[in-house]
C-alpha cells in the first residue's frame, strides 16, 4: 500500500513538473522559433532575409560577435593570473580577494553601467575630471560611450564568470601532475605551458565561453553605455523593434531573438560536450594537497596588482556611486560641506518609487517560493529517484536558464497575450513566471548538490525504523538540506529582484519593478536618484548575500 | 647511482613539527622503505628528498650534491634533483599518450628523436606495455597507469628512484604482483630507491631496510628481520605484526607480569614498571603444565591457523596456533599458555 502510494506521489510529481515546465518554457521558445519561420502560414526563412538586410540589425550582429569576443579574450586574459595567484600561490590576503573578484557577480549590472557612466563619461566623468586635473589636459582623456567603454564594462562585471570557472578546475587539479613534470626535469614555467595549460584548456574555454554568451546576451550594460553612443548590439535592437509596438516590430524582433538564442544554444551545446570529454579526467589518490608556490621577492607587487584590480573593478564603482547618492548638490563639487542625506529623502519619500521597491520585493518572493518549492520536487526526482526521464524536468530548467533573457521576454509576449487562450499580459504573473524560467535552474542545482550528498542508506535507515515515506522527507531529508533550500530560495529571489532586461519587456502601468523605473531614471539623466536606487538595490543585495554565506559556509552566492 | 644522506632534517609547519630530527643514510643502490601510520612524516620527508618541501633545517645530499642545506641555504629545485619519482596518484597526464608520457622527461634533455625513441620503447618493454605504446591513460587499467609512471621515473636513468604510496590505489591482487615487479626492477638496474608506505607487508618484502616512524620521529631503523624479531620500543612491536601487551615489574635481573608470580629473564636493561610483549604465535597452550592459567572464550579458523582468544585475569591474550585443528580446544575450557619468546620495553 505504502509502497503504491510512493510510486503515484513520484508519478504526480513528475508528470505535473513536466507539465509546467513544458507550458512555460518549451511552449512559448518554441512559438518563438514557429513564429520566425512562418509567413502567411508557410515555412519561409523571409523574415530572417528581411530583418538582415537593413544595415543596423547587421551592424548589431557584428557589434555583438566582436564585443563578446572582445570581452571573452580579455576575460581570460585577466582571470587566468587571477585564478593562479588566488587558487595556487601564497598570496597575502588570498580569502579576501577571492570574494572580491567574484564580487561584481552579486551587483546588477546595469548599477555597474550606471557607475562607469559616472566615472567616465567624457563631460564630468569623476575619473576623467581628475585626470584633467592631474595630468593638466584640456580634453577628457576617456570616452565611456565607446565600443572599447562598453568591453571595459562588460569585462568588469563578467569576467568573473570566467575566474570562477578557472579557479575551480585549478583547485581541481590533481598538484601531482605538475610535481610528476617537475621531477622530470621542467622548470616551474615548462610545467605551466606543457602540463597546466593543456590540462585546463577545456575549463578556460568553457569559462569563456560562459563569458561571450552573458556578454552577448547582456541588455542594461549596452543599453547605457552603448546606446547613447550609437552602439547597437542584438539586445537593444530586439527591444527597439518591441517598443515600436506594431506587428512589424515583433516581427523583427522575433527573427533577432530566433538568431540570438540560436548562437547561445550552440555555444553552449560545444562547452557542454567539450567539459564532457572523458579523456581529461584523472584518477587523484586521498593525499592530493594544494600545490602551494612561493612568490618570494614577487609576493607584495602581487599583492598590489591583484588588489589594484579589485579596487577598480569593484570598489571605484561602488564608490561612485555612493559618492553620488550622497551629494547635496551635482553642481557643486565633492567637498564635505556638499555631502548629506538630502537626495535620498525625495527618493524614500516618493510612493511612486516605493511601490517599484514593493513590487519587486513581491514578485521576488513569490518566485522564490514557488521555484523553490518546484526545484525540491525537481531535484529529488532527478537524484534521488529511479524514474524513466527523471533527469528531464531539470534539464528544462537548464534550457530556461541558459536562454538570454530578452529571448525569454520575447517568446512570453508572444505566447501569453491571449493567441493561446492564457492572457498574462501586463499582470505580475508574467514577470514571475519570466523569473522562474530564468533563474530557477540555480536553486534546482544548489539543492540537488546537497540531496546528492544525503546517502541513499540514511532514508532506509528511517524507512526501516517505521517511518513514511513523507515522514522521512520530513525527519531526515528536510532537515539536512535546510540550508540548500534556504540558499535555492535567495538563489531566486536576488536575481529576480534587481531584474531588468526581462521586466522592461513585460512589465505593466501597475508592475513596475525597480530595475525598470531605475533604467527609466538613468535613461531621463536623472543620475542622482538613480543612484539613491542603486545604493537601495546594493543593500537588500548585500543583505541577501551575508545571509547566503552564513548558510552555505561560503559555497554559494550571487 | 646516488647515496643520499639526510642530515638532521626538520620541518615544521607554523607550530607543528611534522618532521623531527631525520637522520638517515640510504646507500647506493639500497631499497629503504618508510613506514608508519599516516600523519607520521614519511611522506613530507620523501617530498623534502624530492625538492616539494623545503626542510626548516638540516641537510640533504644526493650522491656528492647538497640539494638542501638550512645554514648554506641551498635549495636544488626538484626538476635539477636527478631524481625519479612515482605518485600515489600515478600522476600520468592525461592529455599525452603513453609514449609521450615515458618520452617527456627526455624531451626535456633534449636527448636526439631516434635515441628517445629507442630508450622509450626499452622502457616500455621493462614495464610490460609495450603494445600499449599509442594508448591514452584513460584507455588503461590502474594498474597500467601506474607502470606508465614507472617508465616515465626510471626513463631519464636517475640515481634514486623516490615512490610515494605507488602501490595503494590498487587492488590487492594486483598489488602483491606489483611489488615483484618493482622489487626486480630495483634489482636490474642497481636503483637506489626510498619507498613511502604505510604497508607494512610491502615494506617488509621489497625493503633491505626500514624505517619506521611515528609522529615526525624515527621510531627505528632496521632490516625486516630486525624489525620484527627486535622492535626498538612498544609502538614499534604494536605496528609491525601482531602482539599482545600485558603489564610488568621488573625486579633484579626478571620481569614479572604484574599481580602474578610469573616471570621472565630481562635483558632489556628496561627497570621499575615495564610492558611485557609477546607475540601471538610466539605462545604455546596446552591443557595442563603451562605457567599462565586462563579461559579460552573465542576461536576463529583462518584456515592455516585458528586464532584463540583467552582471557587470563585481567588481560585478553590472543594466541595464534599454526596448522592447528579447531576442534582442538572448546570454548570455555580452561588452558595454560607459556610465553615462549617475549619483548620488554618501558611503559612511557
Amino acid at each position: 500500500m505504502g509502497f503504491l502510494q510512493r510510486i503515484n506521489s513520484k508519478f504526480l510529481v513528475i508528470s505535473l513538473s513536466v507539465l509546467l515546465l513544458l507550458y512555460f518554457v518549451v511552449f512559448p521558445l518554441a512559438i518563438l522559433l514557429y513564429d520566425s519561420v512562418l509567413v502567411d502560414g508557410a515555412f519561409t526563412l523571409e523574415n530572417y532575409r528581411e530583418v538582415y538586410s537593413k544595415d543596423v540589425n547587421w551592424r548589431a550582429l557584428a557589434n555583438t560577435v566582436e564585443l563578446s569576443l572582445i570581452v571573452m579574450v580579455a576575460s581570460v586574459i585577466i582571470t587566468f593570473p587571477l585564478a593562479w595567484l588566488v587558487g595556487r600561490t601564497d598570496l597575502p590576503w588570498k580569502k579576501g580577494y577571492r570574494t572580491l573578484l567574484v564580487a561584481s557577480y552579486m551587483i546588477p549590472p546595469y548599477v555597474g553601467a550606471i557607475a562607469w557612466v559616472q566615472l567616465l563619461n567624457p563631460s564630468v566623468g569623476y575619473l576623467n575630471n581628475i585626470f584633467k586635473w592631474m595630468f593638466n589636459l584640456q580634453q577628457a582623456p576617456f570616452d565611456i560611450y565607446t565600443t572599447g567603454g562598453l568591453a571595459w564594462v562588460l569585462t568588469l562585471f563578467y569576467s568573473p564568470f570566467a575566474f570562477i570557472t578557472i579557479s575551480r578546475a585549478m583547485e581541481k587539479m590533481d598538484p601531482t601532475l605538475e610535481e610528476a613534470a617537475r621531477v622530470s626535469g621542467s622548470s616551474p614555467l615548462r610545467t605551466l605551458v606543457d602540463v597546466t595549460l593543456p590540462l585546463m584548456a577545456p575549463s578556460i574555454l568553457a569559462g569563456g565561453l560562459l563569458v561571450f554568451i552573458a556578454a552577448g546576451s547582456c541588455f542594461g550594460i549596452p543599453a547605457i553605455v552603448g546606446m547613447p553612443g550609437n552602439i547597437e548590439v542584438m539586445t537593444t535592437r530586439i527591444v527597439t523593434y518591441v517598443y515600436m509596438g506594431d506587428e512589424a516590430g515583433i516581427r523583427d524582433a522575433t527573427s533577432l531573438a530566433a538568431s540570438l538564442m540560436f548562437i547561445a544554444n550552440a555555444l553552449l551545446f560545444g562547452m557542454t560536450w567539450m567539459l564532457g570529454r572523458k579523456d581529461y579526467t584523472t584518477i587523484s589518490g586521498k593525499s592530493t594537497r594544494p600545490n602551494i608556490v612561493e612568490l618570494g621577492k614577487w609576493k607584495w607587487p602581487a599583492f598590489i596588482a591583484v588588489g589594484l584590480y579589485g579596487f577598480i573593478a569593484v570598489i571605484l564603482p561602488l564608490g561612485s556611486i555612493l559618492l553620488t547618492s550622497l551629494l547635496k548638490s551635482m553642481s557643486k563639487g565633492i567637498e564635505l560641506s556638499n555631502l548629506g542625506f538630502d537626495a535620498w529623502i525625495p527618493v524614500i519619500t516618493s510612493s511612486q518609487y516605493m511601490e517599484s521597491v514593493w513590487n519587486s520585493v513581491v514578485y521576488g518572493v513569490i518566485a522564490a517560493t514557488i521555484g523553490t518549492a518546484l526545484s525540491i520536487f525537481i531535484a529529488y526526482l532527478a537524484v534521488k529517484t529511479k524514474v524513466k526521464g527523471r533527469n528531464f524536468p531539470d534539464l528544462l530548467t537548464i534550457v530556461g536558464g541558459s536562454t538570454p533573457s530578452i529571448v525569454i521576454a520575447l517568446a512570453l509576449v508572444i505566447t501569453f497575450s491571449g493567441n493561446f487562450g492564457l492572457n498574462l499580459y501586463s499582470t505580475m504573473w508574467i514577470l514571475v513566471v519570466s523569473y522562474l524560467v530564468k533563474y530557477m535552474t540555480m536553486s534546482v542545482r544548489t539543492i540537488a548538490a546537497s540531496l546528492s550528498q544525503v546517502h541513499i542508506s540514511l532514508e532506509e535507515a528511517a524507512l526501516n525504523s517505521g517511518a513514511s515515506w513523507l515522514r522521512t522527507c520530513k525527519d531526515i531529508i528536510m532537515p539536512l538540506i535546510a540550508p540548500s533550500v534556504i540558499a535555492g530560495w535567495f538563489l531566486i529571489f536576488m536575481p529576480s529582484f534587481y531584474e531588468l532586461t526581462m521586466s522592461l519587456l513585460l512589465y505593466g502601468s501597475d508592475t513596475k519593478t525597480i530595475g525598470v523605473l531605475l533604467y527609466d531614471l538613468q535613461t531621463y539623466a536623472d543620475t542622482q536618484n538613480a543612484s539613491v536606487l542603486s545604493v537601495i538595490i546594493l543593500l537588500i543585495v548585500l543583505v541577501g548575500n551575508v545571509i547566503l554565506n552564513k548558510l552555505t559556509k561560503g559555497n554559494v552566492g550571487i | 647511482m646516488s647515496e643520499v644522506r639526510i642530515e638532521h632534517v626538520f620541518k615544521r609547519f607554523g607550530d607543528v613539527t611534522a618532521v623531527n630530527d631525520f637522520d638517515l643514510t640510504v646507500k647506493d643502490g639500497e631499497f629503504v622503505s618508510l613506514l608508519g601510520p599516516s600523519g607520521c612524516g614519511k611522506t613530507t620527508s620523501l617530498r623534502m628528498i624530492a625538492g616539494f618541501e623545503r626542510a626548516t633545517e638540516g641537510e640533504i645530499y644526493i650522491g656528492d650534491h647538497c640539494v638542501s642545506s638550512s645554514t648554506k641555504n641551498t635549495f636544488v629545485p626538484p626538476e635539477k634533483r636527478d631524481i625519479g619519482m612515482v605518485f600515489q596518484s600515478y600522476a600520468v597526464w592525461p592529455h599525452m599518450t603513453v609514449t609521450e608520457n615515458v618520452a617527456y622527461p627526455l624531451k626535456i634533455q633534449k636527448v636526439p628523436k631516434e635515441e628517445r625513441a629507442a630508450r622509450v620503447a626499452e622502457m616500455l618493454k621493462m614495464v610490460h606495455l609495450d603494445e600499449y605504446a599509442s594508448r591514452y591513460p584513460h584507455q588503461l587499467s590502474g594498474g597500467q597507469q601506474q607502470r606508465v609512471a614507472l617508465a616515465r621515473a626510471l626513463v631519464m636513468r636517475p640515481g634514486l628512484l623516490l615512490l610515494d604510496e605507488p602501490l595503494s590505489n590498487l587492488d590487492a591482487k594486483l598489488r602483491e604482483s606489483m611489488r615483484f615487479e618493482i622489487s626486480s626492477i630495483q634489482k636490474e638496474l642497481g636503483i637506489t630507491v626510498i619507498y613511502v608506505t604505510h604497508d607494512q607487508s610491502e615494506a617488509m618484502t621489497m625493503s633491505d631496510r626500514v624505517v619506521v616512524m611515528s609522529r615526525g620521529v624515527i621510531q627505528q631503523i632496521g632490516t625486516p628481520y630486525d624489525i620484527y624479531r627486535n622492535p626498538a620500543n612498544k609502538m614499534v612491536a604494536d605496528f609491525i605484526g601482531l602482539v599482545n601487551f600485558v603489564e610488568g615489574e621488573v625486579q633484579g635481573d626478571r620481569v614479572y607480569i604484574s599481580g602474578t608470580g610469573v616471570s621472565f629473564p630481562n635483558t632489556s636493561g628496561v627497570t621499575g614498571s615495564a610492558i611485557i610483549a609477546v607475540r601471538p604465535e610466539n605462545i604455546r597452550m596446552s591443557r595442563s603444565g603451562g605457567t599462565i592459567e586462563g579461559k579460552l572464550t573465542h576461536r576463529f579458523y583462518l584456515g592455516d591457523a585458528v586464532d584463540y582468544r583467552v582471557q587470563c585475569k585481567h588481560h585478553e591474550i590472543r594466541v595464534i596456533v599454526k596448522g592447528a585443528d579447531l576442534k582442538e580446544f572448546n570454548d570455555g575450557e580452561t588452558v595454560y599458555l607459556d610465553f615462549d619468546k617475549i619483548m620488554v620495553f618501558d611503559r612511557e
